[in-house]
């Protein structure tokens, strides 16, 4: 099954990850499938997204660590052409929380967002943090 | 003492025709492995330009596309392709998986994730070749610590400025400083101004030794000017300052004999040189440029390596992230990219990434050559 044959690697970053984990971020593997992960990386501190838990999957493919962990629609350099081999779990899970703490609007997901965050930060920030509590407060 | 390792100059046998010389080592000796060791000859030459033949695999040069199926190749030198690289021996783990159709996480059930097949073959193309090799250990017998190069000034003669350093030295041997001197043969310099005359000064064998040079032996730098002494001149061969640091014999009871009737043997020296820059307060600071290292007639460059120093396999430890390869985080890192120095990676490790890219994994500048480092601390 999906579970035998999990390299070394894969095991090393899973224990470590689960013994220490990163401040903020905590990142559990399925036990169906052991490159399958349910991730949740708390709003930094000082950000908009302050107080909200967000959920993200993560997945390794079988190329992993030669090629970058699966995490959706993340615009994140290090996952896609500037990936490398060094890069673990956690060091993908720290640089999307940094993303949060500084989001980046000249490569964003959304193009309306970025248009309203450059145009009028201070109101764009309002809505990143109404939708922070409205979708992203626990539970 | 420090254990050093020569990239460039490494003739290793696998791999022919022999890489072309590096630019700045214009006065290389004759090659020298073959015959100091038990290596065979290197094989002659393929009739025109080729590839290294490394370790386990055949590389081939870089290719515009997609590599399969091999035979379409308008390749002038038919090579060896073979299917899925099973040459490979152990390449059959994880690290390679895009070359083993088995895609085995089909179903993904309510993730979402849709079902990600390896692709057919490598994405993009294979990267340039390099030299992969492995690193051939030397002892040298005195070692200049480079960080602890000093000039200070004369206190009885306030014109005059001394150098000091710290050393180790397996053997007795000798000291000797030059100003402004170019390397005219094999350890042999020629002081540009001939009236600033070198000073040698004879040492004990010994590990941490402070080197001071004594008073009134010193040289007035007024005589330079500032712009001189802050970079080396004459295409890069005179440099302000210069250490050679020479041992007389690995063995002393032939005393001697050594002084005239042992012409040839070649010195085991290290030359230590340096740029002088004045700084804000007027004294000066000595920056090191590069030290080469004579053993056997061979000469090195000695150059640092990132990683190296919490790396060794012989008290590697499973759970320290410091010294295990980063990509698969299992083996002791043994083997060195070049030319940014990581020391990183495994070796299988190495051969794995360079199938699919040619960045350092720690800094992604292009690899130009692996060189595989084996530390054996028992036989220090």
């Amino acid at each position: 099954m999906a579970n035998s044959n999990l390299p070394r690697r894969i095991i090393k970053e899973t224990q470590r990850l689960l013994s220490e984990p990163a401040p903020g971020i905590s990142a559990s593997p399925s036990e169906d499938n052991m490159r399958y992960f349910n991730v949740m990386i708390l709003g930094p501190t000082q950000s908009p997204y302050e107080g909200g838990v967000f959920k993200l999957e993560l997945f390794l493919p079988e190329e992993y660590p030669m090629a970058a962990p699966k995490l959706g629609r993340i615009c994140l350099d290090i996952l896609k052409d500037k990936w490398s081999p060094a890069l673990q779990i956690r060091t993908v899970l720290l640089s999307i929380q940094a993303l949060l703490s500084a989001p980046n609007p000249d490569d964003p997901l959304s193009e309306n967002i970025a248009k309203h965050w450059k145009s009028n930060e201070a109101e764009a920030v309002e809505t990143a943090k109404e939708w922070t509590r409205l979708y992203a407060s626990g539970a | 003492m420090g254990n050093f390792w020569s990239g460039r100059r490494r003739h290793n046998y696998f791999h022919y025709p022999p890489p072309p010389p590096p630019p700045h080592h214009h006065h290389l000796p004759p090659p020298y492995y073959y015959s100091a060791e038990s290596h065979p000859p290197p094989p002659p030459p393929p009739p025109s330009q080729g590839y290294f033949i490394t370790n386990t695999y055949v590389t081939p040069p870089p290719l515009p596309a997609p590599p399969l199926p091999p035979t379409s190749h308008p390749q002038a030198h038919s090579f060896s392709y073979p299917n899925g690289y099973s040459n490979c021996p152990n390449y059959g783990n994880s690290m390679t998986g895009r070359y083993q159709y088995q895609p085995y996480y089909v179903n993904q059930g309510t993730s979402g994730w849709p079902a990600i097949r390896p692709t057919a073959g490598p994405a993009n193309p294979p990267p340039p070749y390099v030299d992969h090799q492995a690193a051939k250990k030397v002892k040298n017998d005195v070692n200049v610590h480079k960080d602890t190069l000093r000039l200070e000034v004369d206190e009885r003669n306030p014109d005059h400025h001394l150098v000091s350093f710290v050393f180790d030295a397996l053997y007795d041997g000798s000291i000797t400083i030059f100003y402004f001197a170019k390397e005219v043969e094999t350890c042999k310099f020629i002081p540009l101004f001939p009236e600033v005359e070198p000073v040698r000064i004879p040492f004990h064998k010994g590990a941490g030794q402070n080197f001071c040079q004594t008073s009134g032996t010193g040289i007035d730098l007024g005589f330079f000017a500032l712009d001189d002494l802050s970079k080396p001149s004459e295409g890069e061969d005179v440099f302000p300052l210069i250490i050679c640091a020479e041992t007389y014999s690995r063995t002393p009871s032939a005393d001697e004999n050594l002084s005239e009737s042992t012409p040839d043997v070649s010195p085991n020296m290290q030359i230590t040189q340096a740029v002088l820059e004045k700084n804000g307060s007027g004294s000066f600071q000595v920056k090191v440029v590069r030290q080469i290292l004579w053993i056997d007639g061979a000469r090195y460059e000695l150059r640092e390596l990132y990683g190296i120093g919490s790396s060794t396999a012989a008290d590697f430890n499973d759970s320290d992230p410091g010294k295990e390869c980063v990509i698969c985080m299992t083996e002791p890192k043994d083997t060195a990219v070049l030319p940014c120095r990581h020391m990183c990676m495994c070796s299988e490790c190495a051969k794995a990434l360079r199938l699919q890219s040619n960045k350092c994994p720690i800094c992604r500048q292009s690899i130009e050559e692996l060189i595989e480092i084996k530390i054996n601390n028992s036989n220090q």
